[in-house]
């Protein structure tokens, strides 16, 4: 593959290019990368890689192997955050291919470790090697898709990061039908599946590699016009990355997104314990998982639709509507429990995750408004490392307040009614990130913004 | 193009509704 290829030059599109060809590029390393949220199915058969059919004395511990799926989500937001200016200079092409080696290569890594049975090597080709993965392939497309939809980024956007939240859906049943398929009296299959799925994900990235095209410099959507009066809070002018991070702006959106992330994924991994436990004898570990994929729809559908809808009603103003509402439903859950509804506390969960989805989603677009297309990719890579921390915050927050709880002497069925008002505060202090944002100051615009195409 | 256009999403959209079908399969069991 001559190196040209890779380049930015190469991937600038005819102007008759049809920008509806872009999505699924995106999708296709969205897709993929979305795998890290069913890692989950390897723990188990990763504690048995010695004795098979159980857990041998030789064998790694849950514990041990918890870690890999942590060190990935840290390396996520480090990755994004540090090869965001790279990412914006090379062009989603190369940025994507690196991502595709890093991925299916840290696949491959990680079953040398399993081969030789060394924990480090699964830490370092999973965790360490995927995870630049993780964070290169999650920003490589975004600012590509910004500037492809100026009309519509936010559904552009949402479009892409709706395929991180679909990827798991993906994975989940494909890991269990690759180990069945591989298992043998001497192997789970866990090997294998790691060797295939490193392929398999490595060739599905590469759909997105050949398919994605940025627009020529000035290209506009037929028939589109730039409205004369801009929105209030979106910006025509352009800030740079090491500009904006020293912005309130840049924290006020930090916070936002971190508090919006930390009641979500607090809930998301304790969901299945949770609904089991405050409709206790009512719902089996079965009807658990089928709670927990249903949400995950929601986090998927909720990344398209509420990115979709706040290019109409405004990024504030879905912030609002996320914050707002989620305050109140949070705020039902111990009711819920108390009234003993099992289909209204599926429904107010299914929409507080759709907007734990469509808080990541509309992220980059309100990030497009604030500080406008030049450096979006890079500042939004910076951005996610309040995933990292939210990723960390999030279930200790709830684990430990329920533990407490329990300790305490409260019934597991309430156990977790302090943990849902925390959430509220939580989201309260979101709300007010979001009721401060601000457009950034004209001392901060850059001045000869030349926006690569 | 269009050829093209249909491929490109065949191929990202097969495998994402093969996710969601068998995760609406697991889901139904909440409700059984």
């Amino acid at each position: 593959m001559p190196a040209s290829f890779l380049d930015r030059e190469s991937t600038v599109a005819p102007l008759d290019y049809d920008r509806f060809l872009v999505p699924p590029a995106a999708l296709a390393v969205h897709l993929s990368i979305g795998q890290a949220y069913a890692f989950s199915t390897f723990n188990l058969p990763l504690t048995k890689l010695i004795g098979i059919s159980h857990s041998a004395p030789d064998d790694w511990k849950l514990t041990d192997v918890g870690w890999t799926f942590s060190i990935a989500i840290a390396i996520l937001g480090l990755s994004a955050a540090v090869f965001g200016r790279w990412v914006e200079r090379v062009g989603p092409r190369k940025s994507m291919f690196t991502a595709a080696l890093c991925f299916g290569g840290g696949f491959i890594v990680a079953a040398v470790g399993i081969h030789f049975h060394e924990l480090w090597l699964l830490y370092l080709g999973y965790g360490v090697l995927g995870g630049c993965g993780l964070g290169i392939g999650y920003i490589s497309p975004v600012s590509t898709l910004i500037k492809w939809f100026p009309d519509r980024p936010g559904m552009a956007t949402g479009m892409a990061i709706m395929g991180f939240g679909g990827g798991a859906l993906i994975a989940a049943p494909l890991s269990v039908l690759l180990m069945e398929h591989f298992k043998t009296a001497t192997s789970n299959g866990v090997l294998e599946t790691f060797v295939t799925m490193g392929v398999i994900y490595f060739m599905f990235m590469m759909i997105g590699v050949y398919a994605v095209r940025v627009p020529a410099t000035g290209w506009k959507p037929p028939g589109w016009i730039a409205p004369a009066k801009p929105r209030p809070l979106v910006t025509e002018a352009h800030v740079a990355v090491d500009v904006a991070w020293r912005t309130p702006q840049f924290w006020l959106l930090w916070g936002v997104l971190c508090m919006n992330v930390t009641a979500g994924i607090g809930v998301l991994g304790q969901a299945s314990p949770m609904i089991q436990e405050i409709f206790s004898g009512r719902v089996t570990a079965a009807a658990a998982a089928g709670f927990v994929g249903l949400i995950s729809l929601f986090n998927m559908g909720g990344r398209f639709v509420w990115a979709t809808i706040s290019d109409y009603i405004g990024r504030r103003n879905t912030y609002l509507v996320f914050f707002g509402l989620g305050i109140l439903l949070y705020s039902s859950v111990p009711s819920l429990g108390h009234l003993g509804s099992i289909p209204l506390f599926v429904a107010a969960f299914a929409v507080i995750l759709s907007m734990y989805g469509g808080g990541f989603a509309t992220i980059p677009a309100y990030l497009r408004d604030i500080f406008g297309t030049m450096h979006v990719g890079a500042i939004h890579g910076r951005l996610l490392t309040a995933w990292s921390v939210a990723g960390v915050l999030g279930p200790v927050l709830v684990n430990y307040i329920r533990q407490y709880q329990i300790d305490s002497g409260v019934p597991k069925a309430q156990a977790y009614s302090v943990t849902m008002y925390i959430m509220c505060a939580l989201l309260l202090v979101g709300l007010l990130c979001n009721l401060g944002m601000r457009p950034v100051g004209e001392k901060h615009h850059h001045l000869a913004a030349t926006p690569t195409s | 193009m269009k050829a093209r256009s249909v491929v490109l999403w065949l191929a990202v959209g097969v495998p994402l509704l093969w996710g969601v079908m068998k995760t609406l399969q697991n889901a139904f069991k909440l409700f059984h």
